[in-house]
């Protein structure tokens, strides 16, 4: 990689962390959001579905809450970079991106970097969480908590990447959060996020995996609980493969939609 | 003609287009235009809202494909070697594009970064661009506390930063009341005092051509339709321009002409536009004596009557017969820019 290359990455990934420091709300708010889900879904359902009163598909000895945790840590990465590869539009509509398009810097190079920088982000807003919640589950395997941030990094990449291939393809700021309310509920609810894809009818696990936050959560729960619906191997494979076509794909799109 | 003059005459013009055109679905937006500017000379682009002149930039910055011709600027082809022109111009744009949320000094810092300038002497750039717009002591403040007119030096001082050959400047004082303007026309002729710097610059603003402008080329719906030094482009008038206001509106116009028809009138009749006659004439102080004769002789009564030496302004209604904004500078069209320049900057940031 060339000197230049590097640099636009390097400048690119350091102008998504500065920004995402300054913004305070930004930062509040996505660690409360989290916090509210395990706070209101995993004690009202714990309660409901603890072993003891009903048959559960979780294994014997987990209750709700620790099958919950790991899947909200993923679903933070993956709102958080999403949302932050989306917002790619703000740079055109406030004008930023005339002046990184009009640098002699590759656009590839460009648009890595700042996929990279959103994955950082995200992935660090996963670990606030976890160290938020994990006394509430002590059966977790921190052991393994650097490995699990790995693939939250892997999916994150790849939501960023799908983030800003929307965006290239919006051409106005109407459907921001429409698309945000269509495509993140159905993702966060089609993932095994708040429960385990077996207990899903046939066709609806279909769509399920398709989903890079299934891999990404079933790989969690493999790291910090033993056990998950896939083997760690599939996950790895899967996520690799779907964050380098994404990552790719952001990066034609981008470099084709800033041709006049 | 050996091949060393040839190679000569390319790089001392910066910016050379060749009927240079772009259409957008049918629309004609710039039709074959040719400029020329030189090293060192600060050329404007002169024409109303909507006459090409920011697509015509656009195109020459890398920003949109020509339909139509060629331009090469400072020695480079824009179609065919994109990257290098980029290399080697600096462009500030319409709207803001800048990050708010960054410092003047990280988005100084960013650029630099985008444009591969060495770590050392990117801090001694910035430190030296800064203090050139008198910024240096707000250099870590964040952008979202500056007032329009600091925005606006800052991108002209990061326009700056990789030390381009061709500045480019669209509509550079946009929105900004008078006094803020005024400062940044002082930049711009410092930049070419002191560093002989080749600026484009669009505007809409007749004044701002006029003062800052080498040579000028009007542009009206796509096409230039006079190129020359402010100078030459008034003095293509031919002399002193006089306002008329008639009591009693049309049909008092239409007498009075009839009847300046008839003498032995010298001047020409350059248009009408709200309400005003417009004449050019020799000399403003023999003719107006002449003109309140004709008044009494035509029967109709002269509610006012003032004359100016001629502007940019008055050469743009003499070649279209239209003005180039409904009144130049006042404090309705100063409101209106303020709120488009205000309405690009809405929305926050995620």
């Amino acid at each position: 990689m060339s000197s230049h290359s590097f640099n636009t990455i390097y400048a690119m990934w350091y102008r998504q962390i500065i920004r995402f420091s300054r913004n305070k709300s930004r930062v509040i708010g996505t660690i409360i959001q989290p916090l509210l889900w395990i706070f209101f879904f995993g004690i009202g359902f714990s309660r409901m579905l603890s072993s003891e009163s009903t048959p559960t598909n979780l294994p014997s000895g987990v209750d709700y809450l620790t099958f919950l945790i790991p899947g909200i840590v993923m679903m933070t990465i993956f709102m958080a970079s999403f949302m932050s590869g989306i917002s790619i539009i703000w740079d055109r509509e406030l004008g930023y991106l005339k002046e990184v398009l009009v640098a002699p810097a590759s656009r590839k190079a460009t648009i890595f970097g700042r996929t990279l920088g959103d994955a950082t982000i995200a992935v660090l807003q996963g670990i606030v969480i976890l160290l938020l919640v994990f006394p509430l589950t002590p059966t977790i395997n921190l052991i393994n908590l650097p490995f699990t941030l790995l693939y939250g990094f892997l999916m994150s990449i790849s939501f960023a990447g799908i983030g800003i291939i929307i965006a290239t393809k919006m051409r106005s700021m109407e459907g921001f959060q429409l698309i945000m309310n269509l495509i993140m509920m159905p993702l966060l609810f089609l993932s095994g996020v708040f429960y385990p894809p077996e207990v899903l009818p046939e066709w609806m696990r279909y769509a399920v995996f398709l989903n890079p936050l299934t891999y990404a959560t079933d790989a969690s729960r493999n790291l910090l609980l033993g056990f998950g619906s896939l083997p760690l191997w599939v996950d790895t494979i899967v996520l690799l493969v779907i964050a380098s076509v994404f990552l790719v794909v952001a990066a034609i799109m981008f470099e084709k939609t800033s041709e006049g | 003609m050996s091949k060393y003059m040839v190679l000569k005459m390319s790089v001392s013009n910066m910016i050379e287009t060749k009927d240079l055109t772009k259409q957008f679905n049918g629309f004609t937006a710039v039709d074959h235009i040719n400029i020329s500017v030189k090293e060192g000379e600060i050329f404007g682009l002169l024409g109303p809202n909507g006459a090409g002149k920011t697509t015509t930039i656009s195109m020459l910055i890398t920003l949109l494909r020509p339909t139509e011709g060629t331009a090469t600027v400072a020695g480079y082809d824009v179609k065919k070697d994109p990257d290098k022109v980029r290399k080697h111009i600096g462009v500030v744009f319409q709207d803001t594009s800048i990050d708010r949320y960054l410092t003047g000094y990280e988005n100084m810092w960013l650029h630099g970064k985008l444009y591969n300038i060495p770590s050392n002497e990117l801090k001694t750039r910035i430190k030296e661009l800064l203090e050139f717009v008198e910024l240096w002591d707000k250099k870590d403040v964040e952008l979202r506390k500056y007032s329009g007119g600091m925005i606006r030096r800052l991108e002209i001082a990061r326009g700056l930063l990789h030390t381009p050959d061709v500045l480019f400047l669209d509509e550079p004082t946009l929105g900004l009341d008078p006094h803020t303007r005024a400062h940044i026309w002082d930049y711009i002729k410092k930049l070419k005092k002191e560093k002989n710097m080749t600026i484009l610059l669009t505007t809409h603003y007749m004044d701002e051509a006029d003062k800052l402008c080498d040579r000028i080329a009007i542009i009206d719906h796509g096409k230039i339709i006079a190129e020359g030094t402010p100078e030459e482009l008034k003095s293509s008038l031919g002399g002193d321009v006089i306002y008329l206001k008639l009591h009693n509106g049309p049909t008092s116009y239409r007498q009075f002409m009839q009847t300046l028809r008839q003498t032995n009138f010298n001047g020409t009749f350059t248009g009408v536009s709200g309400g005003t006659l417009t004449l050019t004439v020799k000399s403003a102080t023999k003719t107006i004596p002449e003109l309140f004769d004709i008044a009494l002789k035509a029967g109709v009564k002269i509610e006012e009557i003032r004359y100016t030496k001629p502007t940019l302004d008055d050469v743009f209604l003499k070649l279209t017969g239209r003005k180039l904004r409904p009144e130049s500078g006042d404090a309705i069209s100063f409101m209106k820019d303020r709120m488009r320049l205000r309405f690009s900057r809405r929305g926050f940031h995620r």
